[in-house]
């Protein structure tokens, strides 16, 4: 499954450098059982992705572009576009929200399996852009569900989108079996990641994937 | 109908000139927009009737209604119907004055089914209502918006904006 030792050798050292998948050493931490499990279970989650369609004005236009052969967004596990949110992990709201849709929004997100995440994809969904001072307008769709990635432009470049899809894939990885008082010791280095992650549940209510995912 | 799209030979000004006389003292202030347009005024009580009139004209029926936009001009609202002939391929926009305290016009969504979702899209935004209409409901905002966001003295609601 993993990548051994052996066949890490054979490779290239440029290509070895950059792969990321967890070596059999990384499994051997002193708290064995719940360092694996995240180990395996993130690894597998952030290279799985299902989005759910959620196209509402031009970025659906990229965010389609990005499906298709010439950015093929399969190469990042996270092509398999869904149109039911049950069957979804993360929302890519792309475009404006309005007052009209927001409410259908929330819905759909309570609907997706957890864990989940959303990303805001331009303009408009992070902040209103240039709709902003509209009478119908939500300013951000961060007033509605918790958002995990911000992706700027307007609209964003499919490769923006990748970008976005990456920091998430990361943050992904940072999730955990362990109870969030024991969190801040496990890695200083990623704290500010884990931080984030855990400020957002809270805001929210405790809405958000972490909770559901301590034993 | 057998009638096809410029199956009528007619010029503008002859559409124009047989209008004014079929509806005299009906359609006011007639001119021409060159090259397909005519222009006129109508009293908001005759609207329903010349709307049927306008619709089974013969030769030169209007029978298609394009769009129903609504304009606040400060002093008074009003209406714009834009109506289109099939057989004469010619224009008529059709201006209907609404005074602002009473916004009262009758529908004319028995002659032109498509007027059906356009009234209540003037009625969303300009609240303009629209008499004998069959289902007049906001159409693009939420049904407990308050106010009618395209007029001139619309002033915003906190209450409109939930998730602020």
């Amino acid at each position: 499954m993993a990548l051994t030792d052996e066949v890490r050798r054979r490779l290239p050292e440029s290509i070895a450098a950059r792969l990321s998948y967890p070596k059999l050493s990384d499994f051997e931490r002193p708290n064995v059982i719940t360092t694996t499990a995240d180990l395996v279970f993130n690894w597998a989650r952030s290279h799985s992705v299902f989005p759910f369609q959620y196209g509402l004005a031009c970025c659906a236009i990229e965010m389609l572009s990005s499906g298709f052969a010439r950015f093929d967004i399969a190469r990042y596990g996270m092509e398999v576009f869904r149109p039911t949110p049950r069957q979804c992990d993360l929302m890519i709201v792309a475009g404006t929200v309005n007052e009209r849709m927001a409410p259908v929004l929330h819905r759909l997100y309570e609907q997706m399996a957890e864990p989940k995440w959303v990303i805001s994809m331009g303009a408009c969904a992070t902040s209103g852009g240039p709709f902003y001072d509209g009478y119908n307008v939500v300013n951000g769709v961060d007033k509605v569900v918790p958002v995990d990635v911000y992706i700027p432009g307007c609209p964003p470049r499919p490769e923006a989108l990748f970008d976005g899809m990456l920091q998430l894939q990361r943050k992904i990885q940072q999730l955990t079996f362990a109870p969030p008082e024991h969190v801040e010791q496990l890695d200083a280095a990623d704290a500010p990641w884990r931080a984030s992650a855990i400020g957002q549940r809270a805001r929210f209510g405790g809405r958000v994937s972490r909770k559901r995912l301590t034993p | 109908m057998s009638l096809q799209v410029g199956d009528i030979e007619i010029g503008l000004a002859e559409f124009a000139a047989r209008l004014e006389e079929r509806f005299a003292g009906e359609l006011t202030d007639v001119a021409l927009q060159p090259p397909v347009t005519v222009v006129a005024r109508l009293a908001r009580e005759k609207l329903a009737e010349v709307a049927r009139r306008l619709h089974d004209l013969d030769e030169t029926p209007l029978d298609c209604l394009n769009l129903i936009s609504s304009v606040d001009n400060v002093g008074s609202l009003e209406c714009v119907y834009h109506l289109y002939s099939f057989p004469a391929n010619l224009y008529l926009e059709l201006h209907v004055e609404v005074p602002r305290g009473t916004p009262v016009v009758d529908t004319v969504s028995d002659v032109w089914p498509a007027a059906d979702w356009h009234e209540r899209e003037a009625w969303d935004m300009m609240g303009i209502r629209f008499r004998g209409h069959p289902d007049l409901r906001r159409i693009l905002l939420k049904d407990d918006w308050i106010g009618h966001p395209l007029r001139k003295d619309y002033v915003d609601d906190v209450r409109n904006h939930p998730y602020v």
